[in-house]
């Protein structure tokens, strides 16, 4: 048993996620929203309070302040004292149940990305005169000069898509190996600037409020 | 005397071409993170002055062999064995194009696929083999 503090005042040490989706609809309670360190027989209690009572206006997407939680916890216990580490705020991502993906949109998509790339790299052989360099190369390997060095551009064809493969690391379903490839990593990135905004976006909403008040 | 002089900045103009278009190859390389991502996937980090000297042995003997028109005379297969090699690093360079790398991100979370990446991008890496095919079987008057 950790002898969590040897005072006779109960701590509560906290540390917020970073971000939670929940179902839209429903309040918000301290337990989904960080992990809790205190007295046992505290934290059933402290995990049940309802920090937020969502509205139709908030949308999507709503971020709770260290300070609102403070506030909360101190209304019920007022001898507790608070001790949180970690970023002193946490996004909130209501979504409904999640809706089917549309089967026409995704059959778009792929015949837009066949297409495109296929544009894209004639394009760019175009560009790069590709044909006078496989020429060369031919020349060069066998000494015979064919104007449609076929047994070269066909293979070299196949390796393209095999090149691209090792990049994004799969096959399919299959995973060569698992470390993140640079796709995921773009994606992370992606999803993390855009909570960032729209963190930053709430505040300034918020200190707008506060102001007018 | 003239002449000597004109040999002279002969050499320090092509250097110096050499050296811009040197420097700009590796910039491409290095911006594209091919190098690291080979290392990454054969797991050799501590080998990784090999491949660059790989790199600058290519740039350099491929260039000697278009400038003075060396020709071998290998057996015709040689031919797609470079050929196979080729175009894996074109597919290499073109999964690491920003148009890739930052399309699907968006197009993942606008359209509501985030399930359904590896089939947008295997359409993807599928239309590109068969564009490049298209590009030596069909369009044979080019």
């Amino acid at each position: 048993m950790i002898e969590l503090n040897n005072h006779s005042t109960p701590t509560l040490y906290l540390r917020l996620r970073r971000k939670v989706t929940l179902p839209k609809g429903s309040f918000i309670y301290l337990g989904q929203l960080a992990q809790l360190l205190v007295e046992p027989e505290l934290e059933g209690k402290l995990k049940q309070i309802i920090i937020y009572k969502p509205t139709e206006q908030d949308g999507n997407l709503v971020l709770i302040n260290m300070l609102q939680i403070i506030k909360e916890v101190k209304t019920l216990e007022p001898d507790l004292k608070l001790e949180f580490f970690g970023e002193p705020h946490i996004l909130i991502e209501l979504v409904k149940t999640k809706p089917a993906a549309n089967l026409f949109l995704l059959t778009f998509a792929c015949i837009l990305l066949f297409i495109g790339s296929g544009l894209a790299i004639m394009n760019f052989h175009a560009d790069v005169s590709m044909m006078a360099v496989h020429q060369k190369m031919y020349t060069l390997l066998t000494g015979d000069v064919l104007e449609h060095p076929l047994l070269l551009q066909i293979p070299y064809s196949f390796g393209i898509g095999a090149g691209m493969m090792i990049f994004f690391n799969r096959v399919f379903k299959k995973k060569f190996n698992e470390e993140p490839n640079p796709l995921e990593v773009e994606m992370f990135l992606y999803q993390e600037s855009l909570d960032q905004y729209v963190i930053a976006e709430e505040y300034r909403k918020g200190q707008k409020r506060s102001d007018l008040k | 005397m003239s002449e000597i002089l004109a040999v002279v900045i002969n050499i320090i103009i092509g250097l110096a071409g050499g050296l811009a278009v040197g420097g700009g190859f590796v910039a491409f390389l290095v911006v594209l993170d091919i190098i690291p991502r080979l290392a990454q996937i054969s797991k050799s980090y501590q080998h990784i002055c090999w491949l660059e000297g790989a790199v600058v042995s290519g740039a350099m003997f491929w260039t000697a062999a278009e400038f003075f028109n060396w020709r071998f005379s290998f057996f015709s297969l040689s031919a797609s064995f470079v050929g196979v090699f080729a175009g894996l690093f074109v597919g290499m360079l073109a999964g690491a194009l920003t148009e890739v790398l930052n399309v699907f991100p968006i197009l993942a979370k606008r359209l509501n696929m985030g399930n359904f990446i590896i089939l947008l991008l295997m359409s993807m890496v599928i239309g590109k083999v068969v564009g490049s095919l298209f590009d030596w079987i069909v369009f044979r008057a080019m």
